[in-house]
């Protein structure tokens, strides 16, 4: 599988970390009464078959958080950003 | 900060000169050590990555590498220097001990790197002046190309013996000199 980072160009899936679903967002709250948020927040995950955007470190690399959006299935890589412009982006929407 | 520390490369009795590997007609590869080598990382503050980009390109006698988005490795300059040229716009921080920067040249430089790196080297793609950070035999590596044939390999200094170890060892069949 070969990733395309934005700021190094293409490079084998071995030179990157994965860290999970970018998709969720942690709850702003402190108080109590949003603790089943939290819940979610910290240990439920989807398991999605298909589109999915994952946090992916250029570890080996240029060491920036990505967000790379892959099929689950095929493994065609749909698109990469850098987690900064996916979370102006979130942001913006 | 007056530096009172004697600089002592980790390859200072390793990487001995001389001719080894395959015998035969020229080296395939020549390898040095950069030492000593004033290194420091900078890397931009918020905002500030266009402005730190401009002072960098303007300094002169800085040897600027790109190193990640919006970073980079400054070599010749005393870290006092820098630091204080780059106030306000980089978070610097003085490598000068902790990397150790290896020099390969020669005719078969391509075919010792890509035995350990992806990264395509051709120089119609990777220009003299262009830096990548990569992986080689599991050791983080940032390589710059400095000439034609010619790459500077920089890794941190406690890998820098495996390396080096790895890197002859792929040399070896080509013969590689090591000045
Ligand atoms: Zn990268």
């Amino acid at each position: 599988m070969l990733i395309k980072c934005p700021h190094c160009g293409t490079r084998p899936v071995e030179e990157f970390t994965f860290n999970g679903d970018a998709s969720i967002q942690r709850p702003t709250s402190n108080d109590p009464a949003t603790m089943d948020q939290w819940f979610d927040y910290v240990y439920l995950r989807d398991n999605p078959k298909g589109r999915f955007d994952e946090y992916a470190h250029h570890s080996s690399g240029c060491r920036a958080w990505l967000v790379v959006t892959r099929d689950t299935q095929t493994h065609e890589i749909f698109n990469v950003v850098t987690a900064r412009d996916y979370a102006k982006k979130r942001v913006a929407s | 900060m007056p530096d009172n520390f004697q600089r002592v490369s980790p390859l200072a009795d390793i990487a001995i000169q001389g001719r080894f590997g395959a015998d035969h007609g020229a080296p395939g590869v020549t390898l040095s050590v950069r030492h000593p080598v004033l290194i420091a990382t900078v890397i931009a503050r918020k905002g500030k990555a266009k402005a730190l980009a401009d002072a960098l390109k303007s300094w002169r006698g800085a040897t600027v590498q790109w190193a990640g988005a919006e970073q980079y490795f400054l070599l010749d300059k005393p870290f006092d220097e820098v630091r204080k040229k780059l106030e306000g716009l980089a978070s610097c921080s003085d490598q000068s001990h902790g990397r150790v920067i290896i020099r390969i040249e020669g005719p078969k430089v391509r075919q010792v790197l890509c035995k350990g790196t992806p990264v395509d080297l051709h120089e119609s793609g990777f220009e003299i002046g262009k830096s990548a950070l990569t992986q080689m035999a599991h050791v983080g590596v940032h390589l710059t190309r400095v000439g034609r044939d010619a790459f500077e390999l920089s890794v941190f200094r406690g890998f820098s013996e495996s390396f080096w170890e790895w890197l002859t060892e792929k040399a070896e069949e080509f013969g590689y000199q090591v000045i």
